[in-house]
């Protein structure tokens, strides 16, 4: 801890160093060859290693058989048995689960890209009136209530409207994702100018079309946001399918995992590579989309 | 279902974008279930039992040949115990359920979610001593007029499983009293045997001890007469007074325990108890299939809890493994009954008790011959067997941390005051309940 | 937000405005009303619904199935002579605390560090968001099996029995796991939002600091720092409110033990309303979270605030 404390002082003389040069340059995150602080650098590659070392060894122990565990389980696998996938693939319903989880995020994404912002365009155009402003805080209010105080009335709810499906999850997301959304879009829609919009309803626009012809586009670094948190959630939930989804074939991802949590033989590099086959689908889109998907995060918290 | 018609009065675009989203949704969701609309009938079946997954998919294809008309889904769910209550939320009891017949199940059969199945001809064909087990839990309708709301479907043991081998290595025989057991322990241990592999870690496997060291030394009705003074405020029981030396002998036994006991978990011990690892192995018969997934040939024997120095007063701690119930409401009774008189037919019962290391509850059955459980089957035969006193106490009592609790520290004392204020607390909200009424 | 309602009136009161606009500004009201209205039912219908329904049987003496009673306040009286409850908000606040301070120092650390001078920082920025995206569930399976078998042998192997023993199996420090692995996981987020307040600072400030002579740690405290204010306010709370609701990682590593020392809150209730029969009375345990949640939440905002203008 300390280390760490007294290091975040490190790295200012080299920034100074590039101002001087480039007193223009807002960002310093050019990478530029001259003033590299390789100690710093040094160290923050040390630091990355608590991330990866987890990671190699979900991996290394997702390729053994049992009786190469013991140890420290860091060894490489003497020999490898791909087949623990193959046994992961069938315990776990892993198609099956896959398609259910991906309909689920995929669905709970776009409904909540498309209704959020709208909402939140809504009231952040009409923060002067008492209604959309009371509606503001009403759906703030929401991100201070704890889940399990509406875990057994949804569940209940959800049932009685044969919504407790996939579809219904969708919706729930879209619903309990507004709170934060809405925080989020209208302190973003707020740096927009109303003059677009006024360029376009003499035009004759109508609200409608202002929304989705020029504030929508406008959203896009928002919607990246909000689009990556919702994901991640969607994607990883586990309370909230456990107790709404009836249909035991529409089991997500992550309660297929409960398999390996029972009072019976566990197999741990099947459990594993199961672990490792229900993470890598969000990690290889994360690996793919990198910069986009932090640059999404960092630009939407930015305004 | 609101979001597609409270999209209409906006975009064209939304409403396409919604309408695919929900298509997809839909289609994907009738994908997942095969309802057929040929006069087939369809029973939903909840299965709380992972390991047991295969037996009943083969039971179900041998019902569904013999009977074309019905088809039987299997419900295997992550979390059993949170899934039946959210069925019942959802007021979607399933048609026949599987549940294992504890305290939990008591509660659910008060509550009258299970249909009476005290006509069906297959409640005649049960050992009434394990039924008396599944009674004593509560059903619907409370006194009197006792309704059979569970069949016994496979029962377990609880005792002590060894290693034969490293016994007749160390030249020590069964114990059959306290003070054989401790001197079976010493003797392992000044040998470099561990006597006990524990695995703490999984804070339940404290418990099948405890239930044998109390369910022997409490005296007889202690839970019906602590139920009783707890709503008069009398208080001639208490667990302070009566499970002291029940208390003391855990801490005893587990005493004896590996190194690090509190460590190992519940897969831990039953890879070391196959490997050899320990003399003995505090854990009943459904540990069996799991020691034996880890080693066929694991060498391994039984023997009921010498609890005091009397070897007659030795019972076998037995539960109802797997129940069957069904549901109250059930619109397909009597497809649901056909099924489980197929379930309860001594040849699909005997079967699964040999695949599970279970014994059956059957009057007539044949008995489980398998060598690891022959130290107890006698007991079961001749039914001297009592229920797991855990089934006693209300799930609100963290019955299973504290002991957890107990065998790290050793702290008998605050043990039982925490087991007598902890009930006393749940006794008094459940009073106020009443007083509501 | 006064901006804009000032910015939202301008049209309707310049002069001049040809008529079809102004026509279709007095429309204007009608369509947002259509925007949100939609949204405030089901909202109301799936979240206010079912925060009231739970409010309600806080009162009754309902078991999560079959019939209930109205019981009065005696639930929440009960509950206030509770230990077990009342243990699971010291080890929830306790954890929450600790996390929280720890998550932003660290990831404050490490944003500091990738928004400097160094090499590959893309790619470590990468690294470092990884956690994130992986389900806290199935991280905290995989950290059980490192602190049961790994570390374990780790530190027998370095020579250290003293510490080979799994951390989540001791009832003093099994807290500590969990905190390393909320930490490990939840960390990620805040490098990135960190990241993101660091890069809104211009480089000038840091140039006329050096001019000055200002050292490092100053230069971190009298610039950076104030500047990030409002990332570390919106950081600090968001984190302590969500480390109080901690739940998978408790399910995942230690499910409340050994004995009863790692219950979080929402464990108690989960476990008491729904697996214990016992829902009305965890259901009034549930609206004192809530309020407790509230209150905290802004105190917090009201003190970091203030902190914030000081540096200012």
């Amino acid at each position: 801890m300390t280390d760490t404390l007294t290091n975040t002082t490190a790295p200012l003389p080299a920034d100074t160093e590039a101002a001087a040069r480039a007193p223009r340059t807002r960002r310093r995150l050019d990478g530029g060859n001259g003033g590299t602080n390789w100690w710093l650098t040094a160290l923050i590659a040390v630091c990355s290693l608590t991330v990866l070392i987890p990671l190699y060894f979900t991996i290394v122990t997702a390729l053994k058989t049992p009786d190469q565990l013991g140890g420290t389980g860091f060894e490489l696998p003497t020999s490898i048995r791909w087949e623990n996938f193959a046994d992961a693939y069938q315990l776990t319903n892993f198609p099956r689960a896959l398609m259910n989880t991906a309909l689920i995020t995929v669905g709970a994404v776009f409904l909540t890209l498309l209704t959020n912002s709208l909402v939140a365009y809504a009231i952040a155009r009409n923060m002067h009136k008492k209604f959309f402003k009371g509606l503001y805080f009403y759906f703030l209010a929401a991100i201070f209530v704890p889940f399990p105080i509406i875990m057994l009335p949804v569940v209940k709810e959800t049932a009685l409207l044969g919504i407790d499906t996939p579809v219904g999850l969708i919706l729930l997301y879209t619903v309990y994702g507004l709170s934060f959304n809405i925080f989020i879009f209208v302190a973003y829609i707020n740096s927009i100018p109303v003059e677009l919009e006024e360029a376009a309803r003499l035009d004759g626009a109508s609200t409608w079309t202002v929304f989705w012809k020029v504030i929508f586009p406008l959203l896009s670094p928002m919607n990246a946001t909000v689009g990556i948190l919702t994901c991640v959630w969607a994607w990883n939930d586990f309370l909230l399918p456990l107790v709404v989804l009836s249909d035991p074939s529409a089991q997500t991802l992550p309660l297929a995992q409960f398999i390996f949590q029972g009072q019976f033989n566990t197999n741990y590099p099947v459990a594993f590579a199961s672990y490792l086959m229900a993470l890598a689908p969000l990690l290889i889109v994360y690996v793919i989309a990198q910069k986009w998907v932090v640059s999404g995060v960092t630009r939407g918290s930015v305004k | 279902m609101q979001s597609p018609s409270s999209t209409r009065p906006r975009h064209r675009r939304v409403r396409r974008a919604t309408a695919v989203l929900v298509a997809a949704a839909t289609l994907a969701a009738l994908s997942g279930c095969t309802a057929g609309d040929d006069g087939q009938v369809t029973l939903n079946f909840f299965q709380f039992k992972p390991e047991a997954v295969s037996d009943f998919a083969a039971i179900i294809d041998d019902f569904e040949a013999e009977n074309p008309g019905i088809r039987v889904i299997q419900n295997s769910v992550p979390d059993p115990d949170t899934a039946i209550r959210t069925l019942l939320v959802k007021d979607k009891v399933p048609d026949v359920l599987t549940l294992n017949v504890n305290g939990n199940y008591g509660e659910l059969a008060r509550a009258c979610i299970f249909a009476d199945l005290g006509s069906d001809p297959a409640a005649e064909t049960v050992n009434p001593a394990v039924q008396d087990i599944v009674q004593s839990l509560g059903t619907c309708g409370a006194d009197g007029a006792a309704e059979v709301n569970a069949l016994p479907f496979a029962s377990n043991a609880s005792g002590i499983l060894y290693n034969p081998d490293i016994f007749a290595a160390n030249g020590v025989e069964v114990p059959t009293t306290w003070t054989e057991l401790v001197a079976a322990a010493d003797t392992f241990q000044a040998n470099g045997v561990s006597p006990f592999f524990c695995t703490v870690k999984d804070s339940w496997t404290a418990v099948p001890a405890f239930v044998n060291l109390g369910g022997t030394l409490m005296p007889d009705g202690f839970f019906d007469t602590l139920r009783e003074e707890s709503t008069s405020g009398a208080g001639t029981v208490s667990f302070a007074e009566d499970f002291a030396d029940a208390a003391d002998k855990e801490v005893t036994l587990f005493d004896y325990c590996q190194d690090n006991f509190a460590s190992r978990d519940y897969n831990a011990g039953n890879k070391a108890f196959a490997d050899g690892e320990s003399a003995m192995y505090l854990q009943g018969s459904y540990a069996i299939p799991a020691i034996r997934a880890n080693n066929p040939d694991a060498a391994i024997g039984s023997f009921p809890y010498p609890v005091t120095d009397d070897a007659d007063a030795r019972v076998v701690v037995s539960g109802v493994d797997v129940g069957i119930m069904v549901g109250r409401n059930t619109p397909h009774a009597a497809e649901a009954q056909k099924f489980v008189d197929y379930l309860m037919s001594p040849d699909v019962v005997s079967a699964y008790s040999e695949a599970q290391s279970t014994f059956s509850p059957l009057k007539d059955a044949e008995p489980n011959n398998d060598p690891a459980l022959a130290g107890l089957e006698p007991y079961f035969t001749a039914g001297t067997i009592i229920g797991f006193i855990d089934h006693q106490i209300p799930a609100a009592v963290p019955l299973v941390n504290l002991l957890q609790t107990l065998v790290i520290t050793g702290d008998t004392e605050t043990f039982l005051a925490d087991l007598d204020s902890e009930w006393d607390k749940v006794a008094a909200r459940t009073t106020t309940q009443r007083q509501g009424k | 937000m006064t901006a804009t309602a000032t910015r939202a009136k301008t049209p309707a009161a310049s002069p001049g405005t040809p008529a079809r606009v102004r026509s279709s500004i007095a429309r204007t009201p009608r369509t947002f009303y259509w925007m949100v209205v939609p949204a405030v039912v089901i909202f109301f219908g799936l979240h206010t619904i079912p925060v009231l329904s739970g409010m309600f049987f806080s009162l009754t003496n309902y078991a999560g199935y079959g019939t209930w009673d109205l019981v009065g306040f005696s639930n929440y009286i009960n509950l206030f002579q509770d230990d077990r409850v009342l243990n699971s908000y010291g080890f929830t606040f306790g954890f929450a605390i600790v996390s929280t301070l720890l998550v932003n120092v660290i990831a404050l650390a490490i944003a500091l560090g990738l928004n400097s001078k160094i090499k590959f920082q893309a790619a470590f920025r990468g690294v470092f968001f990884i956690p994130y995206v992986l389900a806290i569930l199935i991280i905290g399976y995989v950290f059980n099996y490192l602190f049961a078998n790994s570390f374990p042998a780790i530190f027998t192997a370095l020579g250290l029995p003293g510490l080979s023993s799994n951390l989540l199996a001791s009832p003093d420090f099994a807290w500590v796991g969990i905190v390393i692995t909320t930490v490990w996981q939840a960390a990620a987020f805040n490098v990135i939002l960190y990241l993101a307040g660091l890069q809104t600072i211009s480089a000038d400030l840091y140039e006329a600091a050096a001019i000055d002579g200002a050292s490092g740690w100053r230069r971190f405290r009298s610039i950076t720092f104030p500047l990030i204010g409002a990332y570390f306010t919106i950081n600090m709370v968001l984190s302590f409110k969500s480390f109080l609701q901690v739940f998978d990682q408790i399910v995942a590593l230690t499910a409340g033990g050994p004995g009863t020392s790692t219950e979080s809150i929402a464990l108690v209730i989960f476990r008491g309303g729904f697996q214990g029969g016992e829902y009305g009375y965890q259901m009034a345990n549930a609206v004192v979270y809530l309020f407790v949640i509230i209150i905290v939440s802004f105190l917090q905002l009201r003190i970091l605030q203030r902190r914030e203008a000081s540096f200012s």
